[in-house]
């Protein structure tokens, strides 16, 4: 039975046109992907109207694509110029821009495909095979639950600070309040919008992100110039990774993948949380922990892999219970309801076949843009060649581009001229700017849903506690904040006092 | 690419309105709509579709941008400040009655020129598939009987849905624990995973999760039943008559030439009339319902009245 459905499935994607679809939707995903400010769900959500005049295979194959396509691209500006193509591309850009300053640049990109590609498939190997057990775990999440994992989120800004935990708290904090503009999520009072309805939404993340990393490279590398006369030789070095080296990276990429999973499955946290969390999970169970941000390969694997494995992830929760697991699987849902199509329990009991046909387009698309990553490397990897002077006025004029096509809104252009500002000056002072990006990613998310759970608790702290997920959670985050203090006593008592006499 | 599109929109257009004459026929060139909401929801959708089905009528493209932000206040303000010209419109959701009560911008619908309206929305209780609760009544009194008991997610506070839970305690005198979220999606997540008890959405948000049995459709607020979920009954017939929906429309800033108007009201109602509106209804939930230029402004004053009324009775805003 089980194998007609799935040959079924797979003889209605063995076909040109949907082939075809397939490829066009992950080579305009690869577009959407790669340039800062035009996201996933801006290419899936503005192709979705094109795809009614099409059957659904070739509707869906498209819009996969797009997808699938767009997530791995993110990463490649963020590996070449510091800006993140999309917000899943952040933790990529930590240890893959470091990579390219080293002259890395061709392996970062080969391993951004690699990575991205096995994430991708292990997920999809869940979604076919432990979709219900995941999805009713994602269901789980209540208010409590989310609280858990921002906190947890929001606890890993002492571990991406490297060796300046306290700046990075700081700047942590600085995102933190950041996202407080706004309505009150609970009470929807105008917070901080010294009466401009352009801040009710709150500041809005991307051109923030773009503004900090983008922006704020182009200026200090403006500022840098005559340090740096001698400009480096543009090194692309190999693309694929040797045995040896990718052999040592299967580890923390598929233990990102698992992060990436399950974190994409929860509805509302999607790949740019689950590859924060997977980059922290590699470093701290690595040997190399210094060489984390500074081009460590197992972090970017594990990171790639994580934002990658997200998408796996949301298509569970999506196709299972009919629930979005982020923004582009909800504009997903609205294109198969158009092609009479209805996500949910029913759809796994009555049209396997069609189920299966997904898990096919989705390995398809992987591999397609997995291929793209690794041919396009080299000719991607040209753009550090442009003169910098070029490079700088192209990234101002994308940023500039990006951040007004997100919401047709001048209002953020002006929040990524601020950002880059503050980008540009953070880089000065040597403060880094991950926990900044934490804390305005998860600072909404933790705060509603500390207060939706208080709601629920009728004010009483303990029985958040109570719940095993938030239990587990608030233990991982107190480890990772009192972490570093518990090794410098340890090794302090080591190497005062002799070997301690008991543990 | 569509922002390098729009650049080249607005540029061109700011030369064709440099060029052209007020006077001449109508209309010229490209029209844009400016849609209040994301990519992909349900205003972008039917902004979409109608704006495709209507540009062969009018023989000029119909180009739809979006303006997200602040309930829709922001798109609303943008499109009441371009020159009544005809080639800025606007999708009209029910914000554009509430927006002023709730403080976000000083624009309603007596502050532009309405077009028409197309599609209306009514709003359904749910709970989750198991729950106790099999009728409406034994949910209100479930909620009368508790105090604060019974937890009801909503889409924010001031929005649509909201609007009609308050109505429902004003109504029934049933009291609930309300759980705001930012938007119908999480707050109906938040039912199918047993952290609330139940939710009001709009009838085409629910109707998925319904049919695929992760929720149970207690009621429908509305006079008549709703063509998708026809065996759900209204609360108009189970004698409690509240519930105000949603509803979509177009509009374009004050002082706009009457016949302008009539001409873009004309080409909407053509599309109105097309199969492929009826089909995008039956998928969405809605109920078609067209009204020309002047039901529509004395239907929207009415509802701007009914929440300017009822807003500083039922939200407390800012309040803890």
């Amino acid at each position: 039975m089980v194998t007609a459905e799935l040959l079924a499935g797979l003889a209605a994607v063995l076909d040109w046109q949907v082939l075809a679809f397939l490829g066009a939707g992950v080579c305009l995903g690869a577009v959407f992907g790669a340039l800062p400010g035009l996201t996933a769900t801006m290419g899936v959500a503005v192709l979705t109207p094109l795809t009614f005049w099409v059957s659904p295979e070739q509707g869906l194959a498209m819009l996969l694509g797009i997808y699938c396509g767009a997530i791995p691209a993110g990463g490649i500006p963020a590996i070449l110029i510091n800006v993140p193509g999309t917000p899943a591309s952040i933790a990529t850009s930590w240890d893959g821009y470091a990579l390219t300053r080293k002259g890395k640049a061709g392996l970062a990109l080969g391993i951004n495909a690699l990575a991205s590609a096995a994430g991708q498939l292990t997920s999809i190997a869940f979604l076919a095979f432990l979709a219900f057990p995941i999805a009713s775990f994602a269901l789980r999440f209540g208010p409590a639950e989310y609280f858990g994992l921002a906190l947890l989120g929001i606890s890993l800004m002492a571990g991406v600070s490297g060796d300046r935990v306290l700046q990075g708290m700081l700047a942590g904090s600085l995102g933190l309040a950041l996202a407080l503009v706004g309505l009150d999520p609970m009470t929807a009072y105008p917070r901080y919008t010294f009466g401009l309805s352009e801040f009710l939404d709150g500041i809005s993340f991307v051109p923030v992100m773009i503004g900090l990393f983008g922006l704020g490279e182009v200026l200090s590398q403006v500022s840098e110039r005559r340090a740096r006369a001698k400009a480096a030789r543009i090194e692309i070095g190999r693309v694929v990774p040797k045995a040896a080296d990718a052999k040592s990276l299967l580890g923390s990429t598929l233990s990102g993948a698992g992060v990436g999973t399950m974190v994409g499955a929860i509805p509302a946290a999607g790949g740019d949380i689950g590859s924060v969390i997977a980059w922290e999970q590699a470093r701290r169970t690595s040997k190399d922990k210094g060489q984390f941000g500074k081009g460590s390969l197992r972090g970017l694997a594990a990171s790639c892999s994580a934002c990658n494995a997200a998408i796996g992830g949301a298509m569970t929760t999506m196709l299972t219970l009919g629930i979005p697991g982020d923004a582009v699987s909800a504009i997903l849902i609205g294109a198969l309801l158009i092609h009479g199509i209805q996500p949910g329990p029913l759809l796994f009991a009555n049209n396997q076949a069609f189920v299966f046909s997904i898990v096919f387009l989705l390995v398809f698309a992987c591999l397609m843009i997995m291929a793209v990553g690794l041919l396009g490397a080299r000719p991607l990897a040209k753009v550090l060649s442009v003169p910098p002077p070029l490079l700088w006025a192209g990234i101002i004029v994308f940023g500039t581009v990006g951040s007004y096509a997100l919401n047709n809104a001048v209002a953020d252009v002006w929040a990524m001229y601020a950002a880059g500002l503050v980008g540009f000056v953070f880089r000065r002072a040597r403060i880094p700017l991950g926990p900044l990006v934490l804390g305005l990613i998860l600072g909404p998310m933790m705060e509603s849903n500390l207060r939706r759970a208080l709601i629920l608790s009728g004010g009483d702290w303990l029985a958040l506690v109570a719940r095993p997920i938030v239990a587990v959670f608030l233990a991982a985050a107190v480890l990772s904040i009192a972490w570093p203090w518990i090794r410098s006593r340890r090794s302090a008592s080591r190497s005062n006092l002799g070997p301690p006499s008991s543990a | 690419m569509r922002a390098g599109r729009s650049v080249g929109v607005l540029s061109a257009g700011i030369l064709l309105a440099a060029c052209s004459a007020p006077q001449g026929p109508y209309p010229a060139r490209e029209i844009k709509l400016i849609v209040q909401a994301a990519p992909g929801g349900t205003s972008d959708t039917v902004s979409r579709v109608m704006a495709s089905l209507a540009e062969s009528r009018l023989g000029v493209p119909i180009v739809c941008e979006n303006r997200p932000g602040a309930s829709g206040a922001l798109a609303f303000s943008f499109v009441a400040r371009r020159s009544p010209d005809g080639y800025t419109i606007g999708h009209a959701p029910v914000e554009i009655a509430i927006v002023r009560s709730l403080g976000y911008a000083d624009i309603g619908p007596s502050d532009v020129s309405l077009i028409c309206l197309v599609s209306k929305t009514a709003p359904a209780l749910v709970v989750q598939a198991d729950a106790p609760w099999l009728t409406f009544e034994e949910f209100i009194t479930e909620a009368k009987g508790g105090s604060g008991g019974v937890v009801m997610a909503n889409s924010g506070i001031g929005s649509i849905w909201h609007f009609n839970i308050l109505l429902m305690e004003q109504g029934t005198g049933a009291r609930f624990t309300h759980l705001p979220y930012g938007g119908s999606t999480p707050a109906l997540v938040s039912v199918i995973g047993g952290h609330s008890d139940g939710a009001v959405a709009g009838v085409g948000e629910v109707v998925s999760h319904v049919q695929s049995g992760t929720l149970r459709a207690l009621a429908v607020f509305d006079a008549e039943r709703s063509s998708v979920l026809p065996d759900v009954p209204t609360t108009h017939e189970l004698g409690y008559p509240i519930g105000t929906p949603a509803w979509s429309g177009f509009f374009g800033p004050a002082g706009i030439d009457e016949e302008r108007v009539a001409q873009l009201a004309d080409a909407f109602e053509v599309a109105f009339g097309s199969p492929e509106w009826a089909k995008l209804c039956r998928e969405r939930g809605m109920q078609p319902l067209f009204l020309g230029r002047e039901d529509f402004e004395s239907f929207a004053l009415q509802q701007q009245q009914f929440f300017e009324e009822q807003v500083p009775k039922l939200v407390r805003l800012g309040a803890p």
